[in-house]
């Protein structure tokens, strides 16, 4: 016995199996605690059977999928995962838009500029997202009833309804164009690729009425003439869609064409991009702040403008140092966009939500948010890390 | 003079065209803001908050538990007020924001029965202000600050033994900018050393530990916290033990649950950023002087990382401060709620609601910028970025 215990002191003193005697009971506890769970989890249905059901409840907002409240909950569901991948990319586009503007005007000499991008991150970084919907969407349905609409020639067309733009339909020639398109944009990148290659490897470069022309223009040139070319030759595939509102026989006031900016999507949009925007403003400024003097000096001791200098010299090079937080960004826009749920743009959480109040079985529906979620961060993360590897890239 | 100012003017304003063209878009939003707030002041009617100030502060909570609140509003704001000048002088803008701040709030929500306590809380900050700058010039500024440390400690215990002590009220009374308050308390309170140990255990050597705390951050950051409420509200109680009655527990409970949860998890990052920037020398330098792994952490490690991501962490704290909001989805009535409810259920206020929502913006917005004032003046106490 005594030898059993001196064998188990020794054992124990040393560092390797004491680590693993910690990791053991961790793991115990943790078992235990995950039993405990899934003894529970057995009473309830965790099985998503009732998705393939009809779903008896309508989306005000289609995109892509046409749904209607007689198919399945699966369809309802992927209507809302592509409403919110749909506002997430618009949100997205915008903030970083916003975000670069505010944060280089936060620099800048010019105290009028850089006093709207202080106001702007300090209003808004430091008041909730959530009171942000619900004003944007107070706001958007203060705009004059539809009876009083504002109408700008046809154009667009603003009423508490929401704003209807301008927008084109297609004919039967319309998906061969966007064919076309994507190969003229490829063939455009390929020859301004070739030619810029040219020209700075070789030191030759293409005149025209002995005028420089550099690859970029024309990429963009070839580009135009083949878009336009084909839409004549194709008979016109796409037509200019304008909104336009009128009477009915009964005297109420309809809106026809047009794309339709609703506002519950307005509301949501507005609200993620200037909130998310001043989180990239300050993103901004820090990198820009983080770069040496030396940079900007250098820029303009070589006559560079201020313009030339911002987009040439100091934003390329903020650019590496800005990419990693603005992921994160991007993600916590993504994951804000479930607040949507407030002002009832049916999003993928409040089409869920919806489905868990109809249907009950909420621990396997929420299981299936997360994944969504997870899926959709990790998308994310993998399309930012491919232009953090270019941006990185130095020397090539 | 005037000419260099009209020189400094241009140039300025109008150095290029581009430069130009900049300023005239400014002064276009500047006109357009300034246009539209001041038409909103002159047809706004306040009557919406003015009558509903107490449901806004307080929420439901019954008459005869005021004096619970009052209490804990004069010590909390003696010890704010006493901080402000033991660690350096306040700056002349903090000064103007805290003093505007609070004469706008005791404007907004001074009735005329409850004047005499609000006379009582203006003489304890200005006294505890006083009080602090003659202690903070004397020899005793060390104990000072150090008595006011622990109290900064025992803040959250003294104020839930208010709230409890003699049968207080049930936590669904909580109600308006106090749950808010509380809910970010708890929030941060519990969330911040849990997220030390998730930090920790996701920066351990040992696989298993580091396995699970890795897969319990990531989770939990994966989903909305709207989900993670939705969760609490519609599973958790099927998952909690029934002696005690546990699973019985109040939906502020269970916010506050998952409030801790998210926060730990988002503190955990935070502090583990700091943990990676903890030069490897330091903990070198800690084993080979042979210091066991508690003396380690808590004497060499954790000092060091959490320096640095201060700035960080009271950033996140502001966030969760102002995610607090989000139990709407709990049907709670937080002051958010009770801002857009007023204006809808009551005919008199009936589109009212942007007025509400402003009084409820600015409440959030003054505690958000306070802290992150608090930030700057510790990132610039510290020391962090001037290297």
């Amino acid at each position: 016995m005594n030898v059993f215990i001196n064998k188990l002191y020794i054992w124990s003193r040393s560092q390797k199996n004491r680590d693993l005697l910690i990791q053991f009971i961790f793991v115990i506890f943790v078992g235990l605690f995950f039993y405990y769970l899934a003894s529970k989890a057995r009473l309830l249905d965790m099985t998503l059977s009732h998705f393939s059901s009809r779903a008896g409840f309508g989306i005000s907002h289609t995109f892509i999928i046409d749904y209607t409240s007689n198919d399945s909950r699966w369809v309802s569901y992927f209507t809302g995962v592509i409403n919110t991948i749909r506002v997430c990319i618009v949100a997205i586009l915008f903030a970083s838009l916003l975000g670069t503007i505010m944060g280089v005007a936060r620099l800048s000499k010019n105290i009028l500029f850089s006093t709207i991008s202080y106001l702007y991150v300090e209003i808004l970084r430091n008041t909730p997202l959530l009171i942000q919907i619900i004003f944007w969407q107070i706001i958007f349905l203060k705009l004059p009833r539809i009876s009083e609409a504002l109408t700008f020639g046809n154009t667009v067309v603003i009423s508490n309804r929401g704003i209807l733009l301008p927008s084109v339909t297609g004919s039967n020639n319309g998906n061969i164009w966007i064919i076309l398109i994507i190969i003229s944009i490829i063939l455009a990148l390929i020859v301004s690729y070739i030619v810029n290659k040219r020209e700075d490897v070789e030191g030759k470069n293409i005149k025209l009425f002995n005028l420089k022309i550099n690859g970029n223009l024309i990429g963009i040139l070839l580009f135009f003439t083949l878009t336009i070319s084909t839409y004549f030759i194709l008979q016109q595939p796409y037509n200019l869609d304008l909104p336009s509102i009128y009477q009915n026989n009964k005297g109420t006031f309809l809106q026809s064409g047009g794309f339709e900016f609703t506002p519950e999507f307005g509301g949501i949009l507005f609200a993620l991009v200037m909130y998310t925007g001043t989180f990239i403003t300050e993103i901004v400024r820090g990198s820009i702040q983080s770069l040496s003097k030396g940079q900007t000096e250098a820029a303009q001791a070589l006559g560079l403008s201020n313009y030339q200098t911002m987009t040439l010299i100091v934003l390329p090079q903020a650019l590496r140092s800005i990419i990693p937080p603005l992921t994160n960004q991007y993600l916590n826009l993504t994951k804000n966009s479930s607040l949507s749920v407030v002002i009832a743009y049916p999003e993928l959480f409040m089409v869920s939500r919806t489905i868990m109040n109809n249907a009950g079985h909420a621990l396997p529906v929420f299981f299936l948010i997360l994944i969504t979620y997870l899926s959709l961060s990790l998308a994310i993360s993998m399309f930012m890390n491919i232009i953090n590897r270019r941006v990185t890239r130095i020397g090539t | 003079m005037t000419k260099n100012f009209i020189k400094w003017f241009f140039s300025t304003f109008f150095g290029s065209i581009f430069n130009s063209i900049v300023t005239i878009l400014s002064a276009l939003i500047f006109i357009f803001l300034i246009n539209n707030i001041a038409g909103f002041i002159s047809t706004s009617e306040w009557e919406v908050v003015t009558a509903n100030r107490r449901l806004l502060l307080i929420g439901r909570m019954p008459e005869e538990h005021e004096w619970r609140i009052w209490s804990i509003l004069w010590f909390t704001s003696f010890l704010i007020f006493s901080s402000i000048n033991s660690w350096g002088p306040p700056s002349k803008k903090d000064l103007l924001l805290i003093s505007s701040s609070i004469i706008i709030i005791c404007l907004i929500f001074t009735t005329s029965s409850k004047i005499l306590y609000v006379v009582i809380s203006l003489l304890i900050c200005g006294a505890s202000y006083f009080t602090s700058h003659f202690i903070s010039k004397s020899s005793n500024k060390k104990y000072f600050q150090n008595s006011l440390k622990i109290l900064w400690l025992l803040l959250l215990p003294i104020i839930f033994t208010l709230l409890i002590i003699g049968g207080g009220p049930k936590p669904n009374l909580w109600g308006g900018f106090l749950l808010n308050i509380i809910l970010a308390g708890i929030a941060i309170g519990f969330g911040f050393p849990l997220g030390i140990l998730f930090a920790l255990g996701r920066a351990s050597s040992l696989p298993a530990i580091k396995t699970i705390c890795t897969i319990y951050i990531e989770t939990i950051r994966g989903a909305p916290l709207v989900g993670w409420l939705l969760l609490a509200w519609f599973v958790l109680p099927k998952f909690l033990p029934s002696f005690w009655g546990i699973n019985e527990v109040s939906v502020v409970v269970r916010a506050m649950i998952v409030l801790t949860m998210f926060t730990s998890a988002y503190t955990a990052e935070v502090i583990r950023g700091g943990l990676q920037s903890i030069p490897k020398g330091q903990i070198e330098a800690a084993d080979s002087l042979n210091l066991n792994y508690r003396t380690k952490i808590l004497q060499i490690v954790l000092p060091q990382a959490i320096r640095v991501v201060v700035p960080a962490l009271i950033s996140t704290f502001i966030g969760v401060f102002k995610d607090t909001s989000l139990v709407f989805i709990l049907a709670l009535t937080d002051l958010l709620q009770v801002g857009r409810i007023i204006p809808e259920q009551d005919p008199e206020f009936f589109g009212k609601a942007l007025e509400a929502l402003c009084v409820v913006a600015f409440l959030f917005w003054i505690v958000s910028i306070s802290l992150s004032n608090l930030s700057s003046k510790v990132e610039k106490s510290l020391g962090i970025g001037s290297r």
